[in-house]
């Protein structure tokens, strides 16, 4: 006890000097290790004196056969040690020493045990340290506990060991104690960590197996042999129960307190729980499941290795399952080696990574005739009505639509759903995420567009409800967008003569992509003008419709696209007449990006040769948009002959509606009357009668305009500047 | 109430009909369901963002999909001895047993040279999948099944058509050396006779189409089997029922056998959609029936051109088979005014074999398997979803 207080005394105000490198946060790497130790080998010159300097000295100086019982200078050297590695840690040479004085049994088996204990590292543990004493593991004749209690100590430090390519050089020798029945769990563990692909070999695995068929169904021989499996399904093959799923134990209960607090003190970020690396991959449910088809397979390693080429290279690859993360991804991605199923890989972000970047036409069949099978039984080969508005559906097609929009890209295989499924489908069933793989595909040839796409979706179009309207008019929006972006990123990508023709579409040239697209619009333009009739203009299908035309007006300009379609009369005209201010402004904002893509476009044709042509129907259907909208909103000329809304005389007198000329221009506008009232009322307060034809006298429209420019129609401002 | 079974069995030419009837009002309404089949349209081209896609592309390309619907018009099958080209012994062994069917995805990095290591993984597999928990050495299988995998040669009719395979699964348990060769507890076989050579050549060198999947015993081993294979040969399994047309047309290749080979009968069950449900079996004799087919079948022959004679009568049309059932049928209302029309022939039998809507079939003589075979081959290959 005395002593136990005076080397206690004496260590506290020496110590901290000595381990302040350590206290650091160090990073895993051996230089840096190295450093520190020339720098600790410094300051012990000039702090020989250093009580903790000298219980190490104690115990690698201290000779074999020197008894323990009733030693006082083991016990005040031990104390002095435990005092620190409790307080703040080992460092990894006080690691080496004291490792080497437990193992080698130096002073017999009683102080091994609380050496052991006591082994908290401040920062790394030094490989060599752990090879040694792996070494008089075998040679000397340490107590069964304590060797059980060494292996359980490698186990909890594992992720702090420096570096593992020694230990992994001994692979076999550490594989040998696999014989020792109370050794086998933990020696398991640790070589479950250890194992690469060239450790697996064919004796190893009859060994295990003889080992289960004495020892019985013991998790940790199962997980090892399970691991065997990934790299050599060729040599060993199980299925684990899912009550075994739950991994190796861990075995850190000795040193768990004692690390976490040092670990905490030091700020350190090294994890020291060595958990198993999830490659049993826990299924997402047990419960029995109706739809087989629609569950992803399990990520596991092939299985038909023989008929690999090159079996030279076998030996090197690295199977999907044993990554996890990106770097390592990147580490080796010249020698991965695909799943057994290619099915598995939508499971898992890090395969579609790779996926993405090796453009792999077996591995893409593959995935696709499994992704198409799926599709197909589930929503097409189901004559039983089975293909209910399920969870699973539902959740493997937003699973679907996240790979996609992962890979930026759609799969071949929905393609060829899709078109079979647009005829039956009754626009109801899943429908946002229909939609959405719809809006994916890619162009479609206009010879094909109209048999495979246009004429389903027009009978869905026609047969359903406004919701479903507007939502493909969202969706074909933003499939033209993506078309249009596609066309922009390749077509540059041509221009700069990147070799990278093979990721363009196979055969494509710009005047077919350019029919595909105004097809697509011809099409919407259609679909929109019925549509706005029979929901009689309903302004919410009229929003998707305007989207539609934003994108459309702009094809020219910010896709570089050189064609230039305008709307229908159908879309026009009650966008127009709208009761409702937005669509008209929006309406407005339209026509200003026409006429600057078409201004723009005119130049081009002037400047070069090599520009576009465009047709004069187009620039005639724009100018007279433009007139009825100005002549209408501005000049309070509506109904005048020529303005393609042509009423008779008679029937407009009918209407009892004076000065029926006048009444869509901004003023008398069923969209701006309330505005125009509203200014009415600010701009002459004082006046009690309502003459908004006051209004537009010149000094008072002026003002109008900048009012209603304030509202934020901005659109208005743009097609006809403030004079 | 349950099911009303009808059966009945006559010949044309006998006079009155042998029959027995519960009930057959209610029946009236002729609907056109049985005709109802689900044609999938597909694409001709592939286009892609990228040439990831491309490889597709030469699926996507081929006229083999864009014709996605039963041919229709095939070969009238020929007297084929089989057992010159196949040796009887497994020629033995895929006749006279039901066989459930079901199409496969073209399976990726399969060797018809592997087959022993094929051999052992499946029963190292299974034995794993039987004792769960417990490993299994792949080179020294134990355990109590043995799966054995062979390749049948000389079933296949052209070049593009890969071999078939049959797999069985004995027991271990069971004493060898007796009398008695062991029976297999379980087998299958992948097959492809007369594949669309478009489709095929269309697939890659590392695939290989074997789309038909026959397999009998027990549901446990099949799952096991089809689980081995999906995770072997990255493909997928898919029930393949026969459809309403396809029966109609084994009626038609079977009856035109029968002037080589007595077909002894035709039996035909149809259900009819009525509460409580209502199935007919219509047999006919085989002699009958090939008269009635022989009838209809002379008239192309006639409106055709003299040198033509010959291959007209080899080839059936769908037309034929259609006319051949409406004057089954017509025979059928005149006798009992029930329009089987309404219904859907759900089994089709005769002496050559036994077919079922619900995707099993026998096939009890060698002679003409492979034109059916064909038949469910074509079938099959209509699933592939690519």
């Amino acid at each position: 006890m005395a002593a136990n207080q005076s080397a206690s005394g004496s260590s506290d105000s020496e110590s901290p000097s000595l381990f302040d490198s350590s206290s650091q946060p160090a990073p895993n790497s051996r230089s840096f290790n190295r450093s520190v130790r020339v720098a600790e080998k410094e300051r012990r010159k000039n702090e020989a004196e250093d009580p903790f300097v000298l219980a190490l000295k104690f115990f690698s100086d201290v000779e074999a056969g020197t008894p323990a019982f009733g030693n006082d200078n083991l016990e005040r050297n031990l104390v002095l040690v435990e005092r620190v590695a409790y307080s703040k840690g080992l460092s990894p040479e006080a690691i080496s020493v004291m490792l080497e004085f437990a193992m080698s049994l130096r002073m017999g088996t009683s102080p091994c045990v609380r050496v052991l204990k006591c082994l908290v590292p401040a920062s790394v543990v030094p490989q060599e340290a752990v090879v040694r004493a792996m070494v008089w593991l075998g040679v000397c004749k340490i107590p069964a506990s304590t060797q059980v209690l060494f292996i359980k100590w490698v186990l909890t430090i594992f992720d702090m060991i420096d570096a593992k390519d020694q230990l992994r050089a001994i692979y076999g020798f550490i594989f040998s104690f696999v014989t020792e029945e109370y050794l086998c769990p933990f020696v398991c563990h640790l070589l479950y960590l250890l194992t690469r692909k060239e450790s697996v070999r064919h004796f190893r695995v009859q060994k295990l197996l003889e080992l289960q068929s004495k020892l019985g169904r013991q998790p940790f021989l199962l997980h090892l042999l399970s691991l065997y499996k990934v790299f050599c399904p060729e040599y060993v093959t199980l299925s684990i129960p899912s009550r075994m799923k739950s991994g190796f134990r861990n075995h850190n209960s000795p040193w768990k307190s004692a690390l976490i607090a040092v670990q905490r003190r030091n700020g350190s970020q090294i994890a020291s729980s060595a958990s198993l690396p999830s490659t049993i991959k826990d299924k997402t449910s047990s419960r029995k499941r109706k739809h087989y088809h629609l569950e992803l397979p399990v990520l596991c390693s092939q299985v038909n290795k023989q008929a690999q080429t090159e079996p030279s290279l076998g030996r090197k690859l690295v199977p999907l399952v044993q990554l996890s993360s990106f770097t390592q991804l990147l580490d080796h991605m010249h020698r991965i080696e695909l799943p057994a199923q290619m099915g598995s890989l939508l499971g898992s972000s890090l395969a579609l990574q790779y996926l993405d970047c090796v453009q792999d036409e077996f591995a893409l069949l593959r995935l696709n005739f499994w992704l198409g099978y799926a599709l197909h039984e589930e929503f097409l080969f189901c004559g039983d009505g089975r293909a209910s508005n399920s969870e699973e559906a539902l959740q493997f097609l937003d699973k679907l639509l996240s790979t996609q929009h992962f890979l930026q890209e759609s799969f071949s295989s929905t393609e060829v759903f899709l078109y079979k499924f647009l005829s039956v489908w009754d626009g109801s069933l899943l429908r946002p995420q229909i939609l959405s793989l719809l809006s994916n595909i890619p162009v479609v040839p206009s010879s094909q567009i109209g048999r495979l796409l246009f004429e389903p979706l027009m009978q869905l179009f026609f047969t359903s409800s406004l919701f479903f309207k507007c939502g493909l008019i969202e969706c074909l929006n933003s499939m033209l967008l993506k078309w249009l972006v596609w066309h922009s990123v390749y077509a540059l990508e041509d221009d700069l003569d990147i070799s990278l023709n093979s990721h363009t579409s196979v055969n494509m040239t710009l005047s077919g992509f350019k029919d595909s697209v105004m097809e697509l619009v011809h099409f919407v333009g259609r679909l929109a003008s019925v549509g706005l009739q029979l929901e009689g203009g309903h302004s919410l299908l009229l929003s998707f419709i305007l989207d539609f035309y934003e994108t459309v007006c702009d094809t020219f300009l910010k896709y570089g696209l050189p064609l230039i379609v305008m709307f229908p009369p159908g879309v026009f005209f009650p966008a127009l007449l709208s009761p409702d201010p937005v669509s008209v402004d929006r309406l407005a904002y339209i026509m200003y990006r026409y006429k600057v893509n078409l201004t723009s476009a005119k130049n081009q044709e002037k400047g070069t040769e090599q520009a576009f042509h465009i047709n004069r129907q187009t620039f005639r259907e724009f100018n007279h948009y433009l007139v009825v909208m100005v002549s209408c909103l501005w000049n309070s000329r509506m109904f005048h002959s020529g303005m393609g809304v042509e009423l008779g005389e008679e029937l407009l007198l009918k209407s009892n509606v004076p000065q029926y000329s006048k009444s869509f221009d901004l003023v008398h506008h069923p969209a701006f009357l309330s505005y125009a009232v509203d200014f009415h009322h600010k701009c002459w307060p004082e006046r009690k009668d309502l003459d908004l034809d006051s209004i537009k006298q010149s000094k008072p429209w002026s003002w109008y305009l900048e009012y209603l420019h304030n509202q934020g129609y901005d659109g208005l401002k743009q097609i006809v500047p403030a004079p | 109430m349950g099911k009303r079974d009808v059966q009945i069995c006559f010949r044309f030419g006998s006079g009155t009909p042998d029959m027995e009837r519960h009930r057959s009002s209610g029946a009236r309404t002729p609907l056109n369901s049985a005709l109802v089949q689900r044609r999938s349209r597909s694409k001709s081209y592939r286009l892609s963002y990228r040439s990831c896609l491309g490889a597709a592309s030469r699926l996507g390309l081929t006229p083999a999909l864009t014709a996605r619907r039963l041919n229709t018009s095939r070969r009238a099958p020929k007297s084929h001895n089989i057992s010159e080209k196949v040796s009887v012994e497994q020629l033995a062994l895929l006749l006279k047993k039901e066989w459930k069917l079901s199409y496969v995805t073209p399976l990726y990095r399969f060797r018809h040279t592997q087959m022993r290591g094929y051999s052992r993984q499946l029963s190292a597999f299974i034995a794993a999948e039987k004792h769960q928990g417990l490993a299994v050495d792949v080179e020294a299988a134990q355990g109590s099944f043995r799966a054995s995998f062979s390749v049948i040669q000389g079933m296949t009719e052209t070049d593009d058509d890969a071999e078939t395979i049959l797999i069985q699964i004995h027991s271990k348990s069971s004493f060898p050396g007796q009398d008695e060769p062991q029976r297999a507890l379980w087998s299958g076989w992948l097959t492809c006779v007369y594949g669309n050579p478009e489709y095929l050549n269309s697939l890659p060198k590392d695939f290989t189409c074997l789309p038909l999947f026959c397999s009998s015993g027990s549901e446990v081993l099949t799952n096991a089997v089809k689980s081995w294979f999906q995770l072997t040969f990255d493909c997928c399994f898919g029930p393949l029922e026969i459809s309403h047309t396809s029966l109609q047309w084994l009626v038609a290749l079977w009856t035109n056998c029968h002037a080589e080979c007595n077909i002894q009968h035709l039996k035909m069950i149809w259900s009819v959609p009525v509460v409580p449900p209502l199935q007919i079996t219509y047999t006919v004799d085989g002699q009958d029936a090939w008269e009635l087919w022989n009838s209809l079948r002379r008239d192309p022959q006639e409106e055709g051109e003299g040198g033509k004679d010959e291959e007209a009568g080899s080839n059936i049309d769908i037309m034929e088979v259609e006319r051949f059932m409406q004057g089954l049928k017509g025979h059928f209302y005149r006798h009992f005014r029930l329009d089987l029309s309404a219904g859907s022939l759900k089994q089709v039998s005769t002496a050559l074999g036994l077919a079922k809507c619900n995707g099993r079939m026998k096939i009890s003589n060698s002679k003409y398997m492979i034109a059916t075979l064909t038949l469910l081959t074509e079938c099959a290959l209509l699933k592939m979803p690519m």
